[in-house]
């Protein structure tokens, strides 16, 4: 079946013009709109998945690349989709999570957060984060960024609780620095490069003097790996990722992060694949610094979101790991490192939702998250604790589960690299996940019975809520399963997409960005840029230098 | 001697900016937070070249190589990133000045603490008795119908209107019975 490009339209434009639509008509009305609002909602998660699906299927499995130029504009000048591989994994697994989280989220969310428009938002921020992994212009990027981000600073603090407001102003603000961080580097690239196409950098960014690609890789490295939360940067995650609904926490857990770490995946491949030689050391110290002080932080932690939102960090670490060994010369296979990465990122997402939504059913069962004073639901909700183990020993890594073979695959890789230090501390990680793991399981459902909350849950109190909660858990756990079981052929897949993401070549030709000015009928622009850099090596080492068709 | 001065703005709002973001005052961070989106205004500004009395206007489409090549025109691409930056900034402040409201609404400060302060007061880090946001879980109250309208819980927002509220309650009437 051929596929058009067109398709690559469909993951932006159906949650943005359903969103559109439920706002024209969310004043009217109460409880029945909210039907038609979720009806709606629901309608647009499954046209994305299904566009999603097709194109995976064409990408990931057939290794075509899309390349979508809105309004027929050529490339360094319209705005650029780009769907490969990379994306459309990401784009799959992303209308996965958003359609799992769904049903948890109609069944939790209550009346008022669904009158302030909570579905709505729900689309915007599925919108931006599809936007983001295919967008192919850097500042289209920054835009799908800022719609990202505006989505979850209100669906982060919708409701108002002081805890939410607490939380929102260090998540706002955080996350406003790195975005400023991002633009300041679309500002550097526009200045010394002379171009925002993603395409058009890559190719230029080899001509370039070393001073512009470590100022470039630099800002980018500090915007985009505060959005995916690596070290020394991740402060605003567990700020604030206990405080909303725990619907809401379960799509963040599952979304946003993974965006910093696409476009860091993206950025580096395309962009700066020597500096991932080069800067490897500093790459696998943060992802080492990420994995232990993610691990450990959970350690301490009282609550189960709190614990889960510090593990995120942690696996943010592995992941950082895998694109770290992306480009070492190793026996086993080109892109060995990074396809690791890619099957952990969908490990990952997975099962990382699954958890969060049982973690959330649980809170809700109990009225209060604190490990110290819950106790004994194992008997209460036997299906609840079954899906809740089978999460957590997937997430630890337990073999018939895709944990294993994700961090089996890493493992592999950083060991025939001969970075014993950074695989012994993944594998330190792993056990203290496992550790992690065990500790939520013994407070929550063992022991006796103990519900410190005096305030009934009414939303609990319904037999088609219950099910609407668990159903996408045991869905996700079973993905999980599948995952691990069918490790092989879903291994060489990924090995299949990190390939394709390596190819830069078949990137920039994809694309195949035009000069800016060239005169009429001549194949030649009017100054090469070639010519240009070699009579004036130092033209673009200062920042605001761009003199690049000055020299007729 | 311009472009001196263009680097001089934007060093000098980027730096107030993050001095204004580092106090504890939230009204210092709302305005820290604008000069930083005005100093990467500038900054996206300086990013095309600094021209004087060029247009980025050809008369005559047919010797714009040459117009191009004897006197540059100006640039107008960082005018319209600045633009969409200015809209999105805009925004953002709006945001966030509505969230410092609702936050000084509800918590009754102005001051932004950190999270752990309770805890390193108490001296003891694993004693989690105290911690201000693990004892009430406030958005479990919305799911109390008790609660729900309440005007102490959410001063400012309109109470649920009655004919809604009974049939918001008549769909959870279901036969699961709480243990």
């Amino acid at each position: 079946m051929a596929v058009s490009a067109n398709l690559l339209a469909v993951p932006v434009a159906a949650p943005l013009l359903t969103a559109a639509l439920i706002l024209l008509f969310a004043r009217w009305g109460g409880r029945r709109r909210i039907r038609h609002q979720i009806a709606l909602t629901t309608l647009a998660l499954c046209l994305n998945l299904a566009a999603t699906a097709i194109l995976f299927q064409a990408t990931a499995g057939r290794g075509e690349r899309f390349v979508l130029q809105l309004g027929d504009w050529s490339a360094p000048f319209g705005i650029t989709f780009y769907g490969d591989g990379l994306s459309a994994t990401l784009l799959l697994l992303t209308a996965l999570v958003a359609l799992a989280v769904y049903p948890f989220a109609v069944a939790t969310i209550d009346y008022h957060r669904d009158r302030m428009g909570f579905h709505p938002l729900y689309l915007f921020l599925l919108m931006g984060v599809n936007g983001a992994f295919l967008s192919g212009d850097l500042f289209n990027l920054y835009v799908f960024f800022e719609v990202l981000l505006m989505a979850s600073f209100v669906l982060l603090t919708i409701g108002a609780q002081p805890a939410q407001t607490n939380s929102g102003i260090r998540y706002v603000v955080l996350n406003l620095l790195a975005s400023t961080i991002f633009l300041i580097a679309a500002g550097v690239a526009y200045g010394t490069l002379g171009t925002l196409n993603m395409a058009q950098i890559a190719q230029r960014l080899t001509m370039a003097s070393p001073a512009v690609r470590t100022v470039f890789a630099g800002l980018l490295l500090v915007s985009f790996g505060s959005k995916a939360a690596i070290f020394p940067l991740f402060f605003w995650l567990p700020a604030s990722y206990h405080t909303p609904p725990p619907a809401v926490t379960a799509l963040f857990g599952g979304l946003l992060t993974k965006v910093g770490i696409y476009t860091l995946f993206r950025s580096f491949t395309l962009f700066f694949p020597e500096l991932l030689v080069s800067w490897q050391p500093i790459l696998l110290t943060i992802s080492g610094a990420t994995m232990l002080v993610g691990a450990l932080g959970a350690l301490a932690q009282p609550g189960i979101r709190r614990v889960l939102s510090f593990h995120i960090i942690s696996h943010v670490g592995f992941m950082l790991m895998g694109l770290a060994v992306a480009q070492s010369g190793n026996r086993l296979a080109v892109g060995f490192g990074l396809g690791a990465a890619v099957i952990y990122l969908c490990h990952h997402m997975i099962i990382k939702t699954a958890l969060i939504m049982a973690g959330g059913a649980v809170e809700l069962h109990m009225g209060s998250d604190r490990l110290a004073s819950i106790g004994g639901l194992v008997t209460r909700q036997p299906l609840l604790a079954f899906l809740f183990f089978m999460s957590a020993i997937s997430l630890a890594g337990v073999p018939p589960f895709s944990g294993f073979v994700s961090k089996l695959s890493l493992l592999q890789i950083t060991l025939d690299t001969r970075h014993w230090f950074v695989s012994g501390i993944s594998l330190f990680a792993s056990l203290l996940t496992m550790i992690n793991m065990m500790r939520l399981w013994r407070e929550s459902f063992w022991g006796d019975y103990n519900r410190p909350s005096r305030v009934p849950v009414r939303i609990l109190q319904s037999r088609i809520r219950q099910q609407l909660m668990l159903t996408p858990v045991a869905v996700l756990v079973l993905l999980s399963l599948a995952l691990g079981i069918w490790g092989g052929p879903a291994f060489q897949l990924s090995m299949k997409v990190a390939q394709q993401a390596l190819d830069r070549e078949a990137y920039i030709e994809a694309v195949s960005p035009s000069s800016p000015i060239s005169t009429p009928g001549a194949e030649q622009p009017l100054v090469s840029l070639q010519a240009y850099f070699s009579d004036h090596p130092k033209a673009i080492s200062g920042m605001t230098a761009r003199p690049l068709l000055e020299s007729r | 001697m311009i472009s001196l001065l263009l680097a001089l703005a934007v060093g000098s709002l980027f730096a107030s900016g993050t001095y204004l973001i580092l106090r504890r005052g939230q009204i210092k961070l709302i305005l820290g937070l604008a000069l930083l989106s005005h100093g990467v205004n500038l900054l996206l500004f300086g990013s095309g070249r600094l021209t004087e009395g060029r247009p980025p206007i050809f008369l005559d489409k047919n010797v714009y190589a040459e117009t191009i090549a004897s006197s540059l025109p100006a640039d107008p691409l960082p005018q319209a990133l600045i633009l969409t930056a200015i809209v999105i900034s805009f925004g953002i402040t709006a945001f966030v000045i509505v969230l410092v409201n609702r936050r000084h609404t509800v918590t009754q400060t102005d001051f932004v603490h950190g999270e752990y302060v309770p805890l390193l007061r108490e001296g003891d880090p694993f004693d989690f008795s105290d911690s201000s946001d693990n004892v009430q879980h406030d958005w479990l109250a919305y799911e109390v119908d008790e609660v729900y309208d309440s005007e102490d819980l959410l001063p400012g927002l309109p109470a649920m209107p009655e004919s809604e509220r009974d049939e918001s309650t008549a769909m959870e009437e279901d036969s699961y019975q709480w243990p």
